[in-house]
């Protein structure tokens, strides 16, 4: 039993990075497109309001733009102001998310730390184990509790809003079950098997080293649970944790001018050369975007 | 109302009624003193296609036969597999994507969409609305997902020919304003989202709304302005010009004409020209004062900054904004500026940035910032208490929301105006007038009823609560729209109201309040008639 668990999460871990890494090269490998940002560019400024601004030095300021994004990542903002009662449902779910995320590397952490001879306890010698021990239980408690709460009020949310109701899709149901089937699996397995996650670190050390560990029937039904939720994670849209940083960076907040002789410029050049097959009567077929630009119908 | 009612073969999805709409201030409160929205007669039903809300924007013919319909609706899948081209929509294929992909219908976005609260929250307005109707033909026709894991995954539709019809028309009942995208956490784009729908129609299926393509941008290209302003009228209206700046100012100035070599060559929409020549009289008023080299052009398209192309067809849009750019190149001026339309500011700063490339790669700028210079640097002598009325200021999308540029105008007025006024919310989050996206100048059949019922209503809400305090017709005010579209909007949603009879509020352009504040003025430059 504990290869085949151990065998399933080394599979889930690689099978979700693999899957989120070709639906992001996808992504990424998309041409250059027309400038189509929204104001305020928060990692700039509005330079168009100079006069002359293309003599002008022009500054990215990415980390501010991270940043910002960050903090919304940790607060969902715009739900808090604009949707309170919704807000109150995604967000523990998303901080649910976020938390478990966390956990796992922690619980990596804990589980090297071990291999390499340094305890994690609350009463252990080192600080580094007194700390891994301390975050993985309260990102490990928090996040289970986050996430039940979350993933009831968000469900609740969908089904009596109509607004809500008329949009959803089997699959969020599903979904908000699944996490739900996750995060009190968890909850479950810490409050009456695992208090201190000592299991859960062990399993961490048995997949470090090779030599597996078993571990209680609770704990052993969170992890399988969780394993096949990341799994199924790359068929839902929760791409969009990481979409968000290209929506922004690469469409809203890209406001990045064509300069005579720039790197940009040369992408553009390239891209007019691809050729149309759209059909209607004033364009034509099969000839290239600048030659279909030069044309007066 | 639910999504896979689009396909229904009912003969009208909604019947608008005025008593729905979002109720507005005072005078209007009591909604009878607003018109009814006109039905279709029975002869333009018999031909049109109207079955989304009785309204018709596109004027779309009924096919005749089952073959019509069925090639209707094979150009509509041909054309929704184009988009997702890298080749033939490399222009916009990434947000596109991302707008199909990521959505997870919070619905955040609704509550922003001027359109969709003034309806009085109709479901088919809703921004959410037409974009999951677009996702869902595409998981079955074009990704060909099996029932199950449609059902499972976003729901099913049925394409038929009243969805290719209605999907057509609720194109166009959104203003591209993009209040929706600006509110979404995740990035996602239901304003772009309607522009695609708009261009697979255009580009593919040769339909869009009269308007914008015949008579906009097609026109536009053979005879050189929307407005059908010819190189020899336009001659004859620059001599008019001429002569009224005379006499108005008493100032004699001869507007430079495809001057070669000029620093400046300052597009205009031409409707200016036509519609509100005080305008283009104002830039010129001021660039003769301020010393500015600059020109205007008497070439083909090179007198109408216009490119309707930015809302519906990226190919009509390339077209416009490379002539604009030859243009320029031929009159070796330094820079192109350009005059108070906010969707052209849009189209040829912003959007045509990345299809100029080597030497049509000319500068381009708004003429906004250099009239703020102007203002402020003290080349004018100004005299504020000459603009001494209640004025506010009405924030083009185009020129915001989706520029930013949001400051120097209000520099200007805080300087010119001493009772100026902000509406609420204002700059990258104001309402869009209404006439966004080419709204304002389709004028066929009952759109127009729609336009200003519906999405003029919360800019008229807004400018009668920023005037409530002086509302009454004796106090003239002037609601400033620096933007050609939006000024026509305006015309148009205060006439149907009686905006001007009832309230005295006037509408008008930056420049002319600038001039109305020139200290040396003999008279007032703003005459305050209506027009």
């Amino acid at each position: 039993m504990e290869t085949f668990l151990a065998l399933l999460t080394y599979f889930a871990y690689f099978f979700i990075i693999l899957l989120y890494t070709v639906k992001l090269i996808k992504y990424l490998r998309m041409p250059v497109h027309l400038r189509w940002e929204l104001y305020p560019v928060i990692d700039e400024g509005e330079f168009e309001e100079e006069k002359n601004w293309i003599e002008k030095p022009r500054k990215k300021r990415y980390l501010k733009g991270f940043l910002f994004l960050l903090k919304d990542y940790f607060t969902l903002f715009d739900y808090a102001k604009n949707n309170f009662p919704y807000w109150l449902g995604i967000y523990p779910w998303h901080m649910g998310f976020i938390l478990i995320i966390i956990f796992h590397i922690l619980c990596f952490f804990g589980g090297l730390s071990i291999v390499k001879g340094i305890g994690v306890s609350y009463d252990s010698e080192a600080f580094i184990g007194r700390f891994l021990y301390l975050a993985i239980l309260l990102t490990g408690v928090i996040s289970f509790l986050a996430g039940i709460f979350g993933s009831v009020v968000v469900a609740l949310n969908r089904i009596l809003n109509r607004n809500l109701r008329d949009y959803a899709s089997i699959q969020n149901f599903f979904t908000y079950f699944f996490t739900f089937v996750v995060f009190f699996t968890g909850f479950y397995s810490w409050f009456f098997t695992d208090p201190h996650f000592f299991e859960y670190r062990e399993f961490w050390v048995g997949l470090l080293t090779g030599r597996f560990r078993d571990v209680s029937f609770w704990t052993k039904i969170h992890i399988i649970a969780f394993d096949f939720f990341l799994i199924y994670l790359p068929f839902t849209r929760s791409l969009h944790y990481i979409t968000r940083f290209f929506a922004f960076f690469l469409i809203r907040w890209d406001d990045e001018p064509n300069i005579r002789g720039s790197k940009l410029e040369k992408r553009l050049t390239e891209v007019l050369k691809r050729r149309i097959s759209w059909s209607a009567p004033h364009v034509q077929k099969g000839s290239s975007w600048s030659d279909v630009a030069r044309f007066i119908p | 109302m639910r999504i896979e009612d689009i396909s229904k073969k009912s003969e009208i999805l909604l019947k608008l009624k005025k008593e729905d709409f979002m109720p507005l201030p005072h005078p209007y409160e009591k909604g009878d003193l607003e018109p009814e929205i006109r039905d279709l007669t029975e002869e333009q039903l018999k031909k049109i296609e109207a079955s989304l809300d009785g309204i018709s924007g596109v004027g779309l013919k009924k096919p005749e036969t089952k073959e019509e319909e069925n090639e209707l609706i094979r150009k509509f899948l041909s054309g929704l597999e184009k988009l997702l081209s890298p080749d033939d929509n490399w222009t916009f294929l990434m947000p596109f994507y991302h707008s199909l992909e990521y959505c997870v219908k919070c619905q955040l976005c609704s509550d922003y969409c001027p359109i969709y609260l003034s309806s009085g929250k109709k479901e088919i307005y809703r921004p959410t609305f037409r974009a999951e109707i677009l996702r869902r033909i595409t998981e079955r026709y074009v990704k060909k997902k099996k029932r199950l894991t449609r059902l499972i995954s976003v729901g099913d539709i049925e394409l038929n020919w009243q969805t290719v019809a209605r999907l057509a028309e609720l194109a166009y009942r959104c203003t591209l304003c993009r209040r929706c995208a600006k509110v979404c956490p995740l990035g996602v784009d239901n304003g772009l989202i309607t522009h695609e729908i708009r261009k697979l129609f255009s580009q593919e299926m040769g339909i869009a709304p009269r308007e914008l393509h015949e008579l906009g941008t097609i026109q536009q290209l053979k005879v050189g302005s929307s407005t059908g302003i010819t190189s020899r009228a336009l001659s004859n209206i620059i001599e008019f010009m001429e002569e009224d700046i005379e006499e108005k100012t008493g100032r004699k100035i001869k507007i430079p004409v495809d001057k070669e070599g000029a620093e400046i060559l300052l597009l205009h929409n031409a409707g200016e020209f036509l519609s509100w020549p005080e305008n283009t009289e104002a830039f010129a008023i001021l660039f003769d004062i301020a010393g500015i080299d600059w020109t205007l052009s008497s070439e083909l398209v090179g007198y109408d900054a216009v490119n309707y192309g930015v809302w519906y067809d990226d190919i009509q849009l390339a077209r416009i904004a490379t002539r604009h750019a030859e243009i320029a190149k031929k009159l070796k001026v330094k820079k192109i500026s350009l005059g108070e339309c906010g969707h052209a500011h849009k189209a040829m700063i912003v959007i045509a940035d990345r299809i100029l490339v080597g030497d049509l790669n000319i500068p381009r700028e708004s003429a906004i910032p250099l009239l703020r210079e102007l203002v402020l640097s003290g080349k004018l002598k100004l005299d504020p208490r000459r603009n001494n009325f209640p004025v506010t200021l009405h924030d083009p999308c185009n020129m915001v929301r989706l520029m930013g540029i949001v400051k120097p105008q209000r520099e200007i007025l805080r300087r010119i105006c001493p009772d100026f006024r902000e509406m609420e919310p204002h700059g990258v989050d104001n309402y869009c007038c209404g006439g966004g996206s080419g709204f304002a100048i389709m004028q066929s059949m009952n759109f127009p009823d729609w336009r200003n019922s519906i999405s003029g209503r919360m800019k008229l809400k807004q400018i009668l609560e920023v005037f409530s305090d002086v509302i009454s017709p004796e106090v003239k005010k002037y609601v400033c729209a620096p933007c050609s579209n939006c000024k026509g909007q305006l015309r148009d949603l205060f006439n149907y109201f009686g905006v001007n009879k009832r309230c005295g509020i006037f509408y008008g352009g930056l420049a002319e309040l600038i001039v109305n504040a020139l200290a040396d003025l003999k008279r007032p430059f703003i005459d305050w008639e209506w027009h």
